[in-house]
C-alpha cells in the first residue's frame, strides 16, 4: 500500500488525477443527496422553500422538524415497531439459521442432501406474493407482527454462508471434545458457537438490515396503522404523498404545529429518522461486511 | 439477495454417508441431536417455502367465496397470455431489465478498475465507505431521495440543468424518463457495493504478473487489458449469469416506490402487476397465475444460468 511508485510522465499525473476526480465525483453523488436532506430538515422551516437541492449548509438552525417528527404518534409507532420486529426476526432468525447450519454441516448426516435441495429449491422458486399472502391469512397471521417476523426468517443464503463456514471447523476440535464426554449440543454450545462468532456477527448484520429495510410484505400484510414499521410510515409520507399520514394527526397540538412547518422539510427529516439506525450500524457493517466480502466472495 | 461462490459445495458430494447403508432406526439413535438442531429451519422453509408452492394451485383454480374452489385448468392462463395489459408488463419488465444490463451492469466494474488504480490505501478505503453507503438504503428512502433529487423546482439535478439553460422537467412523472430513472437509482445504489465484488478478484490476482508486466514496460492501461481484465473475466461471467437469470424480475422494491400513477404505464412490471390485480383487486387466480407464470420461466432461466455459467467458468449460482 505504501509502494508509491515514481510517476514518469506528465501524461500519466494526469490520467491519476482522472482516475481520482471520477471516484470523488462518485463520492459526491453518493452522499451530497443525503447531506441536503440533512440540511433542509436542520433549516429554519421559514426559509426552506427557496432552499437549493444543491447545498449541504442548513438556511438557519433548527430541531423543529426532528422534535415534530420525533413526537408524531405514528413516527413513535414507527420507530417501536420496526425495532420490535428488527430485532425479533433478528434474534429467532439467526438461532435458527446457526442451529440448521450446523446440523447440515455434519459431513455423514443421513437426508443432509435431500434437505440442501429442499432449500436449494426455495432459491430458485418462488411461486409469488398471492400464495404467501394466502398463506399468513389462513395461519391467522394477517395484521400480526408474526406475519412480518416470519417473513425470510431464515434466508436461504445466508444459511448455505453459515454451512460453509461450520463445514472448514477442524475435525479433531469437535472430537477432542467428544472425547471429553461432551454431547452434541454442548459441543455446539462451547465450541462451534465461540468459534462462529465473527460470522455470526455478519449474519446478524445482514439480517438487522434485511428486516429493517423490508417494506414490501409489512405494507401488505398490516392494515393496522399502528403497526407499521417506520418504512411504511415513510412510504405512506414521501412516496405515496400522503400528507395526512404525518401532518393530518389525530392530535390537534399536532395538527397546528405541523402545518406550520414546510412539508419538504417534514419529508427529508422522516426519510433521514428512517436511516438512523443503518447509519449507526454503518462502520460495524463496513467492517464484517467488507471482510466477509473479500474473503468468502459473498454478496449481500 | 445474496450471491455467493459455492466453492465448497465439492465437499458436501464428496461426504460419504455412512448412515446410508445402516438400519433407519440406528441413523436416528445416532444423529438425533443433530435433527433436532436443524429442526426449527427446516419447518420454517416446509412451512413458509412449501405450503405456498403448494397454493399456487390457485392459479388453476377459480376461486369462490365459500370454498371449495372449481378447478379450470389453465383458463386462467388463457385469459393472461390474451391480455394486452400482460403484454405491456412483460414487454416493460424485458425492456427495464435489458436497460440495467446494459447500463448498470458494467458500472461496478468500471468503478473497481478505478479504484484498483489508487495508491493510497487510506484514500481508497475513504471513497469505498463513501460509495458502498447507498447498498444498505431501503427502496423506500431511496425513493425519497430521488423524489427530492429529481423535483422539478429544487431539485438539484433540475438546478444543474437549469443552469446549462435547460427546462425543468419532472422526471418521476415522465413516462419517457421514468426507466433512466430507475437505470440512475439502481446505479446510485449498487454500484458501489457491487464493485466490492470484483475488487476482490483483483486482489486475488498474483501481483507478480504485474511486476513481470512493469518490467517489460507495460502502462497503465496495458496492464488493465492484459492483466486485470482476463483475471477477473470469470467472476464478470459468473454475476452477468446471474443477473440475466434474474431477467424477470427487474426488482419489485425498487419499481413499486418509483411508480405513480402517471408513470405507471412504462414501468408497470409483472411483480406489481401481480400485487395490483392480486392484492388490489382482488382477482387473485389471475394474479397467482401471472406470478407462477414468472416463477416457471425465472426458474428455468436460473438453471439456464446455473449451468451454462458451471460450464464456462466452473462455478455455479450456488
Amino acid at each position: 500500500m505504501a509502494d508509491i511508485q515514481i510517476r514518469r510522465t506528465a501524461f500519466e499525473r494526469i490520467e491519476y488525477a482522472i482516475i481520482i476526480s471520477t471516484l470523488l465525483l462518485l463520492v459526491i453523488a453518493t452522499v451530497q443527496p443525503l447531506l441536503n436532506l440533512l440540511a433542509i430538515s436542520l433549516s429554519e422551516s421559514s426559509r426552506v422553500a427557496g432552499m437549493s437541492g444543491l447545498t449541504i449548509i442548513p438556511s438557519g438552525l433548527s430541531l423543529d422538524v426532528w422534535a415534530l417528527l420525533l413526537q408524531h404518534p405514528l413516527v413513535q409507532r414507527g420507530i417501536f415497531n420496526s425495532m420490535l420486529v428488527t430485532l425479533a426476526s433478528t434474534t429467532i432468525g439467526l438461532l435458527a439459521t446457526a442451529l440448521m447450519a450446523w446440523g447440515m454441516s455434519r459431513p455423514g448426516l443421513p437426508g443432509r442432501r435431500l434437505i440442501f435441495i429442499l432449500v436449494l429449491v426455495t432459491i430458485v422458486f418462488e411461486p409469488g406474493i398471492i400464495p404467501d399472502y394466502f398463506l399468513m391469512k389462513q395461519l391467522g397471521l394477517l395484521n400480526t407482527y408474526w406475519s412480518v417476523i416470519f417473513y425470510k426468517l431464515v434466508n436461504a443464503w445466508y444459511l448455505i454462508i453459515l454451512i460453509r463456514f461450520f463445514e472448514e471447523i477442524p475435525g479433531e476440535l469437535l472430537e477432542a471434545a467428544e472425547l471429553d464426554g461432551a454431547n452434541p449440543f454442548q459441543v455446539f454450545w462451547t465450541i462451534v458457537l465461540p468459534l462462529a462468532r465473527p460470522a455470526l456477527a455478519t449474519i446478524a448484520l445482514f439480517y438487522f438490515v434485511f428486516h429493517w429495510n423490508e417494506f414490501f410484505h409489512a405494507m401488505i400484510y398490516l392494515n393496522d396503522q399502528t403497526k407499521w414499521p417506520l418504512q411504511v410510515v415513510l412510504r405512506q409520507f414521501v412516496v405515496e404523498g400522503d400528507k395526512l399520514a404525518i401532518v393530518g394527526a389525530n392530535n390537534a397540538a399536532n395538527n397546528t404545529a405541523a402545518a406550520l412547518i414546510n412539508l419538504r422539510a417534514l419529508k427529508a427529516g422522516m426519510i433521514l429518522i428512517t436511516i438512523v439506525p443503518i447509519l449507526a450500524l454503518y462502520p460495524l457493517i463496513l467492517k464484517f461486511f467488507t471482510k466477509g466480502t473479500m474473503t468468502g466472495a459473498l454478496k449481500g | 439477495m445474496a450471491q455467493i461462490d459455492f466453492g465448497g459445495r465439492t465437499k458436501i458430494r464428496s461426504g460419504n454417508v455412512p448412515g446410508k447403508s445402516r438400519h433407519f432406526a440406528a441413523a436416528l439413535r445416532q444423529w438425533w441431536p443433530y435433527y433436532l438442531l436443524l429442526m426449527p429451519g427446516l419447518v420454517f422453509f416446509i412451512i413458509f417455502h412449501y405450503v405456498p408452492i403448494y397454493g399456487a394451485r390457485m392459479a388453476f383454480e377459480q376461486v369462490r367465496i365459500i370454498p371449495p374452489n372449481i378447478w379450470v385448468g389453465l383458463k386462467q392462463f388463457q385469459t393472461l397470455f390474451a391480455s394486452p395489459v400482460f403484454y405491456q408488463v412483460l414487454t416493460n419488465t424485458l425492456i427495464i431489465s435489458g436497460m440495467k444490463i446494459l447500463f448498470v451492469f458494467p458500472v461496478p466494474i468500471i468503478v473497481a478498475l478505478l479504484l484498483n488504480e489508487i495508491r493510497s490505501g487510506p484514500l481508497r478505503q475513504w471513497i469505498q465507505s463513501a460509495i458502498y453507503l447507498p447498498h444498505f438504503l431501503s427502496w423506500v428512502v431511496i425513493a425519497g431521495v430521488f423524489i427530492a433529487l429529481l423535483s422539478p423546482t429544487d431539485g438539484a439535478v433540475n438546478q444543474i440543468t437549469g443552469a446549462f439553460g435547460f427546462r425543468p422537467v419532472s422526471f418521476m412523472t415522465d413516462t419517457g424518463s421514468i426507466r433512466w430513472v430507475l437505470v440512475i437509482s439502481e446505479i446510485w445504489r449498487s454500484a458501489g457495493w457491487d464493485s466490492l465484488l470484483y475488487l476482490a478478484a483483483i486482489f486475488a490476482i498474483d501481483t507478480s504478473l504485474y511486476d513481470a508486466a512493469e518490467m517489460d514496460g507495460a502502462g497503465r492501461w496495458q496492464k488493465i487489458r492484459d492483466i486485470t481484465i482476463p483475471g477477473i473475466v470469470p467472476t464478470i461471467a459468473t454475476l452477468f449469469i446471474l443477473n440475466m437469470g434474474l431477467f424477470l424480475s427487474a426488482d419489485l422494491n425498487q419499481v413499486i416506490n418509483m411508480q405513480n400513477d402517471v408513470n405507471r404505464s412504462t414501468i408497470d412490471i409483472i411483480d406489481t402487476y401481480v400485487y395490483r390485480i392480486g392484492l388490489k383487486t382482488g382477482e387473485y387466480s389471475l394474479a397467482t397465475a401471472a406470478g407462477l407464470f414468472k416463477a416457471v420461466v425465472g426458474m428455468a432461466m436460473i438453471m439456464v444460468a446455473h449451468f451454462v455459467s458451471k460450464r464456462l467458468t466452473g462455478k455455479g449460482v450456488w
